[in-house]
């Protein structure tokens, strides 16, 4: 098979409802073998895109293509190639946990051998080896969102779509879905991940999109939104007794764009998302000074989802 | 490492979408009750005669066509409750309950899918109706000796399905356009009361009763003359000609194949009155494959608005 460079791509996509465009001319790129975050505040369009995506909803302008290979109409042999999680996933109570997965299986075409391997090796690894015999009307929120996700990677999928996959999750749930998020794309696997736990997504995804009202408002690597967004990050130094060396010699370091000074401590603006501690550590050191303490405030995704979502409301105002 | 996958085959997606619906029909406590309720009124037939022979202490009669003329003991108002309880949530009901959405991101078309769901409704109203008649035709040997016309079971069993898929095919149609399985099941009883009071007034005062051949349900109300009746007001064996007679009808041509049927009606105006007046006659044999022709119409009709609603249906919550 042809390698693709795009897992998801879509152009142009819009779904209306009625007067509502809930997916505005999306334009959408998904790398293979990533961890695509999908962030937006709710309401932003982000089920819906995922719909799309999946053939749940048909989209009213645009085109969508998974692996390369466009999206019309029914399309199961596109649907072999992914595994699906849909937010607060409801799976037919009068089955088991075991049935679920061993019919589903066999509608990706696993035959009796490769269900009998795969289905209690997933019921382990989503913690219900012991309760996969009980009826799924039985399981508790979270648990039937662990059978969600087992049942989204029956298939080995190449492509996982999880809809909000921590919702209902206690925190010792959303570790575990975490490490398992991680263990998978390391198997080879595109996920493509929508959620609103922002601190969730910064640790496990290398690529985001952040919507609004159906709109996209950035799409690349968190390093990069971030430096475009944000600017300059802060590198605060204390030291014992701040010298006019210290602060000629510290500006010297590469990247160093800007310095403040506040009583003993230096502020220090710093280009890019480079380390530059121990260059200003070197630079303290060989001036005379003492390091008290060292932080560098990271931008975090928080404050890059905050920004945007402001300034779309601005635009939007304006 | 995920690996490339090759399309699994048609049967066997097809089989997988069988089993899931299988498993939900047969688990469903509305379907378990309705059985229950079946072979409950099943085991009254068989043994209240005995009881009353007892307590009346006169001798039970044998009757060698018991168990022919009984089939599956199910009427039209047995086809119309099986097909609500067997198909009133198959499609709506995953639409209403959400498990649409996983079930509609597997590898498989939305016409497997929909085929696959009614085919396990012929399965499993196939299987409860041979356990039925089996029931039935072993209790009414044991009750009313030996039987006849065993061996036209099977083609009493196959008009029942057919008889009961007219109603499957109205329930699952009204339920894929609707989504919703409450509205499916009232709309359903709906034509079915509707029918089910008009048919007969139809049939016994209008001279237009040929309408009622091409309308599901009861149909009307016509006489094999020379079988059946001692009563002299009643003009010979009655018959109706709708799409819940199938089997009756069948049973009656392969067993008088030469029968012809009279329909009347009540005359209430004129001189003498009321009086039947005989409207026309016609060929059992017509009867049998006119309702037979009917009863198919409506199921390919009715099954494919259904497949055409689920194929278009997209799942907005």
């Amino acid at each position: 098979m042809v390698a693709v460079e795009f897992a998801i791509e879509t152009n142009g996509l819009t779904k209306r409802y009625g007067p509502l465009i809930a997916v505005n001319k999306l334009n959408l790129k998904v790398k293979t073998n990533t961890i695509h975050g999908f962030l937006g505040p709710n309401g932003a369009g982000k089920t819906t895109t995922i719909k799309l995506l999946v053939g749940l909803l048909k989209p009213d302008e645009g085109t969508i293509s998974i692996f390369g290979q466009e999206v019309v109409g029914d399309r199961p042999d596109v649907r072999l190639r992914m595994g699906y999680m849909p937010e607060l996933p409801k799976f037919p109570k009068h089955l088991t946990g075991y049935e679920l997965l061993d019919i589903y299986g066999k509608m990706y075409g696993l035959n009796v051998q490769e269900r009998r391997e795969q289905v209690p090796r997933l019921l382990e690894m989503v913690g219900l080896k012991d309760r996969g015999n009980d009826r799924i009307g039985k399981y508790s929120k979270g648990m039937q969102q662990r059978i969600g996700i087992a049942q989204a990677l029956i298939n080995n999928p190449e492509l996982v779509i999880m809809d909000e996959p921590s919702l209902g999750l206690d925190p010792v749930g959303m570790v575990e879905v975490r490490e398992i998020m991680n263990a998978i794309v390391k198997r080879g696997m595109t996920v493509f991940i929508s959620s609103h736990l922002l601190h969730e997504v910064q640790q496990v995804c290398s690529h985001i999109t952040i919507i609004n009202r159906g709109i996209t408002l950035a799409s690349d690597t968190l390093e990069n939104i971030s430096n475009q967004l944000l600017g300059p990050s802060t590198l605060e130094v204390e030291v014992t007794k701040l010298t006019d060396a210290i602060v000629k010699n510290v500006k010297k370091v590469p990247f160093v764009s800007s310095i403040s000074k506040e009583d003993n401590k230096l502020l220090i603006q710093v280009e890019k998302q480079e380390d530059v501690r121990p260059q200003v550590s070197e630079a303290v050191t060989k001036s005379g000074g003492v390091i008290v303490t060292m932080n560098l405030k990271e931008r975090n995704l928080e404050d890059v989802f905050m920004k945007l979502i402001i300034k779309s409301k601005g635009a939007k105002t304006k | 490492m995920s690996r490339s996958r090759t399309s699994p085959s048609r049967i066997t997606r097809f089989s997988a979408v069988v089993k899931y619906e299988l498993l939900w029909n047969i688990r469903k406590k509305k379907f378990l009750g309705m059985i229950v309720l079946a072979f409950i009124l099943a085991t009254l037939s068989l043994v209240l005669p005995v009881i009353l022979s007892n307590v009346t202490n006169q001798p039970l009669n044998q009757n060698p066509d018991y168990v022919i003329s009984t089939g599956t003991g199910i009427g039209g108002l047995g086809f119309f409750l099986f097909a609500i309880v067997t198909v009133m949530n198959s499609i709506s009901g995953e639409f209403e309950s959400g498990t649409i959405v996983p079930l509609l991101t597997k590898p498989v078309s939305r016409t497997t899918i929909f085929i696959g769901k009614v085919f396990a409704a012929f399965l499993t109203l196939f299987t409860t109706y041979v356990i039925l008649t089996g029931y039935l035709a072993i209790g009414g040997t044991i009750v009313y000796g030996a039987q006849n016309s065993l061996h036209l079971l099977p083609i009493s069993l196959m008009g029942n399905i057919l008889s009961t898929f007219v109603w499957i095919a109205i329930v699952l149609a009204i339920g894929s356009i609707s989504k919703s399985s409450m509205i499916a099941a009232l709309v359903t009883f709906g034509i079915w009361m509707g029918l089910t009071i008009a048919s007969p007034i139809i049939s016994m005062f209008s001279d237009q009763t040929w309408i009622l051949h091409y309308v599901i349900g009861s149909g009307a109300t016509g006489y094999i003359e020379g079988l059946g009746s001692p009563n002299p007001l009643i003009p010979g064996m009655p018959i109706s000609t709708g799409t819940d007679s199938i089997a009756t009808n069948l049973i009656n041509y392969i067993l008088y194949p030469s029968a012809n049927v009279t329909f009347f009606k009540i005359g209430i105006l004129g001189p003498g009155s009321p009086l039947l007046v005989e409207l026309y006659t016609e060929a059992l044999s017509l009867v049998v494959l006119r309702s037979i022709l009917v009863a198919t119409a409506y199921i390919l009709v009715f099954s494919l608005i259904s497949w055409y609603a689920f194929r278009r249906a997209q799942v907005l919550q």
